[in-house]
């Protein structure tokens, strides 16, 4: 997708969802797990921002926060801010979530093989969404269900609309779920990891799909993978998730190009093909820790080769990497680079005396 | 199914140590009327012929007559005037077991580890653990005094007179009347009968709705922007009935060879109660005619299972694909 357009629009239009300071943390009796730790972003129309991060940094509980499907014991925490169209969600009720869900927020799951109820026809699930937010119903409910699943690449649809989920293949469920999350026309596709589940070449095919409904509709995509050749290949912008925090976020070329925080540059080395010519894989060592107080530290410090003393005594905050860079930030205690390493950590305390840590 | 079931019990009858002939005779028979009466049953012939017999006379339905509890009456017969009752008792254990059984299992499901759920759980545990013949006597004598245990309340004079024991009155299910009276009298019956398979729907009601509710399409309902009421109906329901359907025919059986107990307790003589009386007394065409019918009525039920299986679930089909 055309870079130079999407950043010349980003600063001019208000974003269509901003996401400020969110905090989603879970009760459990022994702690409490802050899986999402005051992550900031903004997605505008027409753009797909990706987030990447491993297993258990918070990425699906970003999702569902914003969808207000985080399940008890989770919760986002007050002090949390989620606009989408200049409205606040967090503070919506339940009943006016749910008609935003689906209608003008949707959601794509990473499993195709369930997560369509097997006891109904792949048709009867898409027309639900239909009743629910444009209340057609019948004959028209059912033509509009065919156009749906003919606009993602499902050949025969009118025979296929009848049919059960069972008799989808993986590449073709995740197509109807999609056609579902665009029943209604949304302006947000939320998709936490879509292609995980599938084969590369069916991948290829979900993604060249998502970027064409973009283009066609306008839509906004929040994209979540853990892959970052896929994240490489579909968004405009990219934000590095690490323990339930953004450590880094940029434009796609540039984060590859010239990536700042050491995890991301641990990231990109450790994709296979970065290094051909290593005997062995570099890695990060080391695993993800469990967030489970509000960090006075940098999370990735005991990680991260480039650590030093300050990094266990400061938490870092997202700053602009350098004077010249233009929407790069990263979260990390050798930034902003122009600065001394003094300075920089100065800045860095003062920025966290400011931010709004809730411990409920 | 039913040829191999049938034969079976030819051999079991005949092979066991039943003895019909000294029934009949009772102990003091001298041989001379003994070998008249063996003759005359036809239990000289050879067994192949016997069994040839027995197997044809089945299939065409021709069940004989007995020989010992009343003798020259036949087994249709009986059957007719005992059967009823056994159904209507087990046709109301079934019903409690699955409108009471089933609900509170969801509702359990639906609000899990919470206080009611908790008082769901442990009362189908402890429902599911009281044995039948325990659970049918305490209830009766209960029952039968009941002015002491409930302050004055009189379950015998309760809406009709009726004492707790004995079999319902069925002549008259048609007038309103009638049908409460024959309701009344087989309710502590089909309680305890019901009761067993009434923890156990909770029981796996529960599970099954807990493991409907954490997968992944009712996430995506929920992102569709699905309504809870219509989420639970119409997603979770289904979902759940899918294993609860094996349970229900399953405890359809057990209702039938369970009630033999509960019969003679209550004293509601029925099938289990005819049954048993004709194995005590050697009664082999009834033996073998009754179990036909168990087995007759065994497979109906798994075609019946096979059948709701289809209407709940599609990816079970007549085809046998999927």
């Amino acid at each position: 997708m055309a870079q130079k357009e999407t950043s010349a629009v980003r600063s001019e239009e208000e974003p269509l969802l901003s996401v400020d300071n969110l905090q989603t943390a879970f009760f459990t009796d022994k702690e409490v797990i802050r899986a999402v730790d005051g992550v900031n972003f903004d997605i505008h129309r027409g753009e797909t921002v990706g987030i990447v991060g491993e297993s258990g940094s918070g990425k699906s509980v970003t999702a569902r926060s914003i969808m207000g499907l985080v399940d008890s014991p989770g919760r986002v925490l007050s002090g949390s801010s989620i606009t989408f169209r200049g409205e606040e969600l967090t503070e919506k009720s339940e009943k006016q979530y749910r008609s935003l869900r689906g209608s003008d927020i949707a959601m794509v799951f990473q499993d195709p093989l369930t997560s369509l109820n097997p006891v109904y026809t792949v048709g009867n699930q898409i027309k639900e969404a239909l009743r629910l937010h444009q209340d057609l119903r019948g004959a028209a409910a059912t033509e509009e269900a065919i156009n749906l699943l003919e606009a993602v690449g499902i050949p025969d649809a009118s025979r296929r609309v009848k049919e059960y989920p069972h008799e989808f293949s993986g590449g073709m469920r995740q197509r109807a779920v999609i056609a579902m999350a665009l029943a209604c026309d949304p302006e947000l596709l939320i998709c936490d990891e879509p292609t995980t589940a599938l084969d590369v070449t069916i991948q290829a095919q979900i993604l060249e799909l998502l970027q064409d409904l973009q283009e066609e509709r306008d839509l906004a995509i929040m994209f979540i993978t853990h892959d970052m050749g896929v994240i490489a290949e579909i968004s405009d912008r990219v934000n590095v998730m690490y323990a339930g925090e953004i450590v880094e976020s940029a434009p796609v070329e540039e984060l590859f190009e010239n990536p700042r925080h050491p995890y991301t540059q641990g990231l990109l080395q450790s994709i296979p093909g970065n290094q051909p010519d290593a005997d062995r894989l570099s890695t990060i060592e080391g695993d993800v820790p469990t967030p489970n107080e509000p960090a006075g530290y940098c999370r990735f410090e005991p990680r991260c080769p480039k650590a030093f003393e300050d990094c266990t005594r400061v938490h870092p905050a997202s700053v602009e990497v350098n004077d010249e860079a233009d929407d790069h930030t990263a979260a990390c205690l050798l930034y902003p680079e122009d600065a001394s390493q003094a300075e920089a950590v100065e800045l860095h305390e003062q920025l966290e005396s400011e931010r709004e840590v809730s411990e409920r | 199914m039913l040829l191999f079931g049938a034969s079976i019990t030819f051999l079991v009858i005949r092979a066991g140590p039943l003895d019909p002939v000294s029934a009949i005779l009772g102990p003091q028979g001298d041989p001379q009327a003994y070998n008249a009466i063996r003759d005359q049953l036809g239990l000289d012939q050879p067994l192949w012929q016997q069994y040839i017999d027995y197997m044809v006379n089945m299939f065409t339905l021709n069940l004989g007559e007995s020989w010992v509890l009343q003798p020259d009456t036949s087994v249709y017969s009986l059957v007719v005037s005992y059967a009823p009752r056994t159904i209507w008792l087990g046709f109301w254990a079934v019903l409690i077991a699955i409108f009471v059984g089933i609900p509170l299992g969801f509702y359990a499901g639906l609000n899990p580890n919470t206080f009611s759920d908790y008082i769901a759980s442990f009362g189908g545990i402890v429902w599911r653990a009281m044995p039948n013949f325990w659970l049918a006597v305490i209830l009766m004598s209960v029952l039968s005094q009941s002015e002491k245990f409930f302050f004055g309340f009189n379950w015998e004079g309760f809406l009709y007179a009726t004492n707790v024991t004995g079999p319902p009155p069925l002549g008259d299910l048609t007038s309103v009347d009638g049908f409460l009276k024959a309701l009344k009298k087989i309710a502590p019956a089909a309680l305890v009968l019901g009761s067993a398979s009434m923890g156990n729907e909770m029981r796996i009601g529960r599970t099954a709705v807990l493991e409907t509710v954490n997968s992944n399409f009712i996430e995506t309902a929920r992102a569709k922007g699905v309504p809870p009421r219509s989420l639970v109906w119409k997603h979770i329901f289904r979902n759940a009935l899918i294993p609860l359907v094996p349970i229900i025919t399953g405890e359809a059986f057990i209702l039938l060879g369970g009630s033999v107990l509960v019969e003679s307790v209550f004293d509601i003589s029925g099938i289990g109660y005819l049954f048993f009386q004709a194995i005590k007394n050697g009664d082999m065409p009834l033996v073998g005619s009754l179990m036909f019918i168990f087995i007759l009525l065994v497979v109906l039920i798994n075609i019946m299972q096979d059948f709701l299986y289809t209407i709940i679930d599609p990816r079970v089909g007549y085809d046998g694909g999927a």
